[in-house]
């Protein structure tokens, strides 16, 4: 579904953030990527997403078989792939709803689906608002403007949901989730996983992967996977650290 | 002294003269007076050339009067070039009053407003339509407040010409409060000017001064904004900020605060941002499939928006955030 080949990637100044980069990640997959503070995992998600930030330098990303790295930013998002950043973005003045509402809008003319009509994207939206225990302020309120950490990461999920992609990438999306969000948040992303689809967690702890169990666990420092195995890797780290990796 | 011999005492705006930095003066034509001032009110005092003209040109005057206690909304239509319209407003009355545009073509139009805003009076001027048309327009407003009274001026300033706005207040009673706020949406060679004088003639009055601007093309704006705060006046607040988006490599945006203050215990502020569109928030509405080209206009929608939302709920603010809705 989504193969990432030798990746590399740097910023403006020329510093090489990935060197190489190679993952599979099959339909109906859950992967994770755990790695020390400042490896790449962020830098890894945009550049997928296509963020302006970053220069490619080599390899390939593609999903279904189509170069992701070719497509404009919107095309890659509505071809299936999502990417929830670290730290979504505020943008006051636009609604959160007209937003979501103009995002699926968007997909459909992409994908030359008619446009939603007010009670389906009503019915929608209230469905996924339910799933994932929203109260009725994220209607009202611009994009993210003003949202705690935590609601800001459920609002991410909620535009998950709503776009229901092929592929999604999450990075810390459990970091400041109180302990009854982060189930809420995991239950819509179990929610949403299924067969044909596919979930890359980035996270630092075991907690979120107690309740999205993963299928592979990947390390990645200094801007390379340097290791890859089962759920029971994110256990091993948790007790003994990254250090440990290198010493083996 | 009238109206005319005033004008020709001050003669032609210039570029070194303060209240013009910005204007291309050189586009006013030199006015062709009528034999006579029918309005005798003396203006020696008057130092905007702008303000002067209408008058001198015998612009009718028109006078309302919303009586105390009253409640008025309004359309104020501009129907001449040049236009006189005197405005009393008595004390406790409320009033929302729109000004419309000169529908018919002119060369130049010029308006003057003389507002009395009495004890406690609640006033939303304001006007948003396109002035199409009009190659040159002059809008000048006095406004005097009473004290406990006050004052929002909205506009929204697009379609094609050179416009100027001038704005002399005079905070006079204790406890007067006056919000401006000015949104310039401006393409090819459009061109915004605005001259704000706010005097706080009394203590514990208050101004806001809130600009934005969306230029494209060769639009060009400019703020010149003044806040003098007299020697008896404590506890004054004064603000000002302008924040522009250049929206073309060609577009262009002047700025000049000036502050006059003479007591201590006064908090003024001014703040002056340029930029382009927030790439961040670019980056997240293109991630999540809408193009870019439809971001954009989002983002140049909210940033319009944000300026009005502070605005109580009212048939103004409807009014002025549908204009928005349909940049
Ligand atoms: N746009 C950028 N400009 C400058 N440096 C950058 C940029 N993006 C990433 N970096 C640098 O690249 C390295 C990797 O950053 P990245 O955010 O990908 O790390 P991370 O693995 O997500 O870390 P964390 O666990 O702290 O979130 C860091 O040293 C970071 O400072
Ligand atoms: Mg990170």
């Amino acid at each position: 579904m989504l193969s990432i080949k030798d990746l590399k990637a740097s910023i403006e100044d020329g510093t090489q953030i990935l060197k190489g980069i190679n993952l599979e990640v099959k339909a109906g997959e859950v992967h994770a990527i755990m790695g020390p503070n400042g490896s790449g995992k962020s830098t890894l998600s945009k550049v997928i997403a296509g963020h302006p930030a970053y220069h490619v330098d080599g390899g390939s990303v593609t999903l279904d078989g189509k170069d992701l790295l070719q497509m404009e930013i919107n095309e890659r998002a509505n071809s299936g792939l999502f990417i929830s950043t670290q730290y979504p973005t505020e943008i006051p003045g636009v609604n959160n709803v007209e937003f979501l509402k103009m995002a699926l809008n968007s997909k459909r003319v992409f994908l030359e689906q008619p446009e939603i009509d007010d009670a389906e994207f009503k019915k929608l939206i209230d469905e996924k608002m339910a799933l994932l225990e929203m109260d009725e302020r994220y209607r009202d309120r611009g994009v993210n403007e003003g949202y705690s950490g935590g609601e800001k990461k459920r609002n991410e999920i909620l535009q998950m949901a709503i776009l229901d992609p092929k592929v999604s990438l999450l990075d810390e999306t459990d970091s400041g989730l109180d302990i009854d969000a982060l189930r809420i948040v995991a239950g819509g992303i179990n929610h949403i996983m299924g067969p044909d689809k596919a979930v890359i967690l980035v996270t630092h702890y075991q907690r979120l992967l107690d309740y999205v169990k993963p299928d592979f666990v990947h390390v990645l420092r200094h801007g390379k996977i340097i290791l890859s195995g089962g759920p029971e890797l994110a256990l091993e780290l948790e007790e003994k650290g990254y250090d440990w990796i290198e010493e083996n | 002294m009238d109206a005319q011999t005033r004008l020709k005492q001050i003669g032609m705006p210039r570029r070194n003269n303060e209240l013009w930095t910005f204007f291309p003066v050189a586009k006013i034509p030199t006015p062709a007076f009528p034999e006579a001032c029918a309005d005798t009110t003396d203006y020696s005092d008057e130092t905007d050339f702008a303000a002067l003209l209408p008058i001198a040109y015998n612009a009718r005057p028109m006078q309302r009067d919303i009586a105390d206690n009253a409640s008025e909304m309004a359309m104020l239509k501009c129907n001449n070039d040049f236009g006189h319209t005197v405005l009393n407003i008595g004390k406790n009355a409320k009033a929302s009053l729109e000004i419309l545009d000169n529908k018919v073509a002119h060369e130049i139009c010029a308006e003057r407003f003389d507002i009395h805003v009495g004890e406690n009076a609640q006033v939303h001027i304001f006007f948003a339509n396109p002035a199409d048309g009009v190659p040159l327009r002059f809008r000048h407003f006095r406004i005097v407040q009473e004290a406990g009274s006050k004052v929002f001026f909205s506009e929204i300033e697009r379609g094609s010409g050179i416009k100027r706005t001038s704005l002399d207040a005079f905070l006079k009673g204790c406890g007067a409060r006056l919000e401006i706020r000015s949104l310039n949406v401006l393409d090819s060679d459009d061109s915004v000017h605005h001259r704000i004088t706010i005097r706080h003639e009394a203590p514990e009055t208050e101004s806001v001064q809130f600009a934005r601007n969306l230029l494209n093309g060769k639009s060009n704006a400019s703020y010149d904004g003044s806040v003098v705060v007299g020697a008896d006046c404590s506890k004054v607040f004064s603000s000002q900020l302008v924040n522009t988006i250049l929206l073309s490599e060609d577009s262009s945006v002047s700025v000049k605060p000036v502050l006059k203050i003479y007591h201590d215990d006064v908090e003024c502020t001014h703040g002056n941002t340029c930029g382009e569109l927030d790439s961040e928030q670019l980056f997240y509405l293109t991630s999540r499939g809408i193009p870019e080209k439809t971001a954009k206009e989002m983002l140049t929608r909210a940033f319009a928006k944000e300026l009005f939302m502070p605005l109580e709920d009212s048939p103004a603010k409807k009014r002025l955030e549908q204009v928005v809705d349909s940049l």
